[in-house]
């Protein structure tokens, strides 16, 4: 199935995402962010940011550096403390974090003098994950020739592909990404994208923080766009480009016309 | 690919997480540094100890009464031990700190946390670990402990595992102050620099206190190395293990406390004030404990057989007033020849100490000296701080006859003349050699075969 998806490219990824979103349109939020707001100093990093996040779909916060993406990420995963906001899980309070969601920080090597092997099974250890699942896991994001080596002489992209292994290994129902795409070629980040949608496809909900509108395009089934740490504007490209009145326009337009 | 489902924390296994923070520690460059350089200076120490005993057994061969003042615990092992302590005091810190402060550097705890384990259970496995390092930064000790049995030398076990009871306490507490440490700074750097501020610290008021009058006494007892005493002159002391403990627990209580990024500062504080006063009344609490058993094969800490005996047959209170101030050496004398010992044996003892201030200019007060015992109604009074003086005394006060001594209950002694030379190629050529042998393997990747799935996608 992977090695389809691959050879039908972003055309095929395009019709699954619009199939995808008739799905999660009709279907209750999974997660409700309300009033998250953040400050560092006098600095306001988050103000106010709400968002709905639908089962089963591609999120993209958009928003070029700075714009308070990974702050909000690192917000939803509950590893720095907020000034205020609300998280609603299926529409109730939500408690336990670590039972929901899963974030994976942005260029991060773990446990970087450790052999590749040993953190995948570690992984996979605390989660009862199976030897096969284990392998499976690697043979889909292409870990293979890196499993001989630590986690410190790996490449960008392998460092990346590592984390996104582990990401594959934990069983929370939302993922929360902070730049997937950061260290990969073309052609990895094609591949990458069909590997998300599949996830997606698999019953997970994502939320990607991207600053690569392009990239974003091709995999995201809503968007939510951020700048200087407010939401300016969230839903499908349609209804963006409806938003805005420009019904022709890309994701970049759209982006410049809102911030 | 699994299903999506919520996850259960409270049935996560505990073992991965314990393999990690052990593996975490053994493949660090800190742990083989430390034992790489324990092994010459517990080896040097081990060697002088063992030289300086052979020469005092020499002189002592054909002398019994020498030869009964030779004793392994105080003319080897402590000795040894006390290399130990300096290294585990030194370096022992940087072990520990790895354990957490590598993963806040990089960064990973951010993963850590989100993993489906409670932060104190975090941190109690990587305590764990730390024991485990304790254990491998043994190795050199341990090692002459052998070479010491090897070369035709004694050991009491009763007192040689009151001593690493004593050694593992220290140990554990310098770990959990590092933990606390990393836990509470952003670089391991830091983290180390607050651990070695109290650790040496600690070492530098024990030296510059202790024996000092009033407060500084007082103030000298918060010396970590104070810990290590009562083991090294073989008393077990059960407050002393209690108090330990909890001042452990206390510091990785707080350690997890201050583990997870996303609890604001103010809740952190807040807790943190109310671990530590919770941890400081348990540790006066414990402080309270009088419970002490003397371990040593030769019975220092003990009156004789037939006196220890007769003595806890006196169900009686003893009060003892003495007229001298706590710095004046007659007092340090007779605490240590007989007041620590009456206090051990018998049920109820009271000690007033009269002279509190400096013994200096107190030529002028007659009393000055003098040693009040008084039992049932009846007082006594001596200047003297020996116990063949003092203990026949207070039977006269309780009234019962001297006890016979018993006879064949003295201690031999051990002495071992040994060409100590011997031990210098383990220490300084073998041990390193294994130790950085055993380095190289565990850096070596498994050869246990690697989980690849050909065509693996699904």
């Amino acid at each position: 199935m992977y090695h389809e998806l691959r050879k039908q490219g972003t055309s095929r990824m395009s019709v699954t995402a619009a199939m995808a979103n008739s799905v999660v349109e009709r279907a209750p939020p999974l997660l409700r962010v309300v009033g998250l707001a953040k400050r560092y100093g006098e600095q306001s990093a988050l103000a106010a940011v709400s968002f709905d996040v639908r089962a089963g779909e591609v999120l993209g916060l958009i928003g070029p550096n700075g714009a308070g993406k990974t702050t909000l990420l690192e917000a939803l995963a509950g590893l720095i403390p907020v000034e205020a906001g609300e998280l609603m899980w299926r529409g109730a309070p939500s408690t336990e974090r670590r039972d929901m969601m899963f974030y994976l920080p942005d260029g991060l090597r773990p446990w970087d003098d450790e052999l590749v092997p040993r953190v995948l099974t570690f992984f996979a250890a605390v989660h009862g994950r199976t030897e096969r699942e284990v392998a499976e896991t690697i043979g889909s994001v292409g870990l293979a020739p890196a499993l001989r080596k630590r986690v410190h002489s790996l490449s960008k992209g392998y460092a990346r592909r590592l984390m996104l292994a582990l990401a594959l290994l934990t069983p929370q129902p939302l993922l929360l990404m902070d730049e997937p795409f950061d260290g990969f070629d073309l052609r990895q980040t094609r591949d990458v994208m069909g590997l998300i949608r599949r996830v997606a496809a698999s019953g997970r909900t994502l939320v990607l923080a991207i600053h690569q509108l392009a990239d974003a395009e091709r995999v995201c089934d809503r968007f939510v766009l951020l700048a200087d740490g407010a939401v300016r504007g969230a839903g499908t490209l349609d209804e963006l480009r409806g938003q805005t009145k420009l019904m022709a326009a890309s994701l970049e337009d759209i982006f410049l016309a809102l911030t | 690919m699994r299903s999506p489902d919520v996850i259960a924390v409270r049935r996560t296994p505990l073992r991965p997480l314990l393999v990690k923070e052990l593996r975490g520690i053994v493949s660090g460059r800190a742990l083989w540094t430390t034992l790489l350089i324990m092994c010459p200076i517990v080896g040097f120490s081990f060697f002088q100890a063992v030289s300086l005993y052979g020469e005092a057994s020499a002189s002592a061969s054909d002398q019994a009464a020498l030869a009964s003042g030779l004793s392994p615990l105080d003319g080897v092992l402590v000795p040894t031990f006390g290399a130990f302590y300096v290294t585990v005091t030194l370096l022992f810190p940087f072990v520990a700190i790895r354990a957490l402060g590598r993963e806040k550097e990089t960064g990973t705890l951010r993963l850590l946390v989100q993993l489906p384990y409670r932060t104190p259970t975090l941190i109690i496995a990587k305590a764990a670990a730390v024991a485990g390092a304790w254990l491998i930064a043994l190795i050199p000790a341990l090692s002459a402990l052998l070479l010491w049995r090897m070369l035709g030398g004694h050991l009491h076990a009763l007192e040689t595992l009151n001593l690493l009871l004593g050694h593992l306490l220290y140990g554990l507490l310098i770990g959990a102050i590092a933990l606390f440490a990393a836990a509470i700074t952003e670089s391991a750097a830091t983290a180390a620099i607050v651990t070695l501020a109290v650790t040496i610290g600690s070492w530098v008021l024990d030296f510059t206190l202790a024996g000092q009058p009033g407060l500084a006494e007082w103030v000298s007892r918060l010396s970590l190395t104070q810990t290590l005493r009562p083991f090294e002159q073989g008393l077990l002391s059960l407050g002393l293990v209690l108090g330990g403990l909890a001042a452990i627990v206390g510091f990785a209580e707080l350690a997890a406390l201050w583990l997870h990024p996303g609890v604001p500062l103010r809740a952190k504080l807040v807790r943190s004030l109310g671990c530590a006063a919770v941890t400081g009344a348990l540790v006066l609490l414990m402080a309270q404990v009088r419970t002490t058993i003397d371990v040593t094969e030769d019975r220092r800490n003990s009156f004789p057989a037939a006196d220890q005996r007769a003595l806890a047959a006196l169900r009686g209170p003893l009060v003892v007033t003495v007229h001298l101030a706590p710095e004046d050496p007659r007092y340090v004398d007779l605490r240590r020849n007989v007041l620590s010992k009456l206090e051990r044996v018998l049920p109820n003892v009271t000690i007033r100490l009269v002279a509190s201030q400096s013994f200096i200019g107190r030529s002028g007060d007659d009393s000055y000296g003098e040693v009040e015992y008084g039992y049932a109604g009846r007082i006594d009074k001596t200047r003297s701080t020996s116990h063949r003086e003092i203990l026949p005394l207070l039977y006269g006060l309780a009234r019962v006859p001297i006890p016979t001594p018993i006879a064949g209950e003295d201690y031999p002694g051990y002495p071992l003349v040994t060409n100590a030379a011997l031990v210098l190629p383990w220490f300084f050529g073998a041990l390193p050699l294994l130790i950085a042998l055993a380095w190289w393997l565990s850096r070596r990747a498994p050869r246990t075969p690697l989980p690849t799935c050909q065509g693996g996608e699904s």
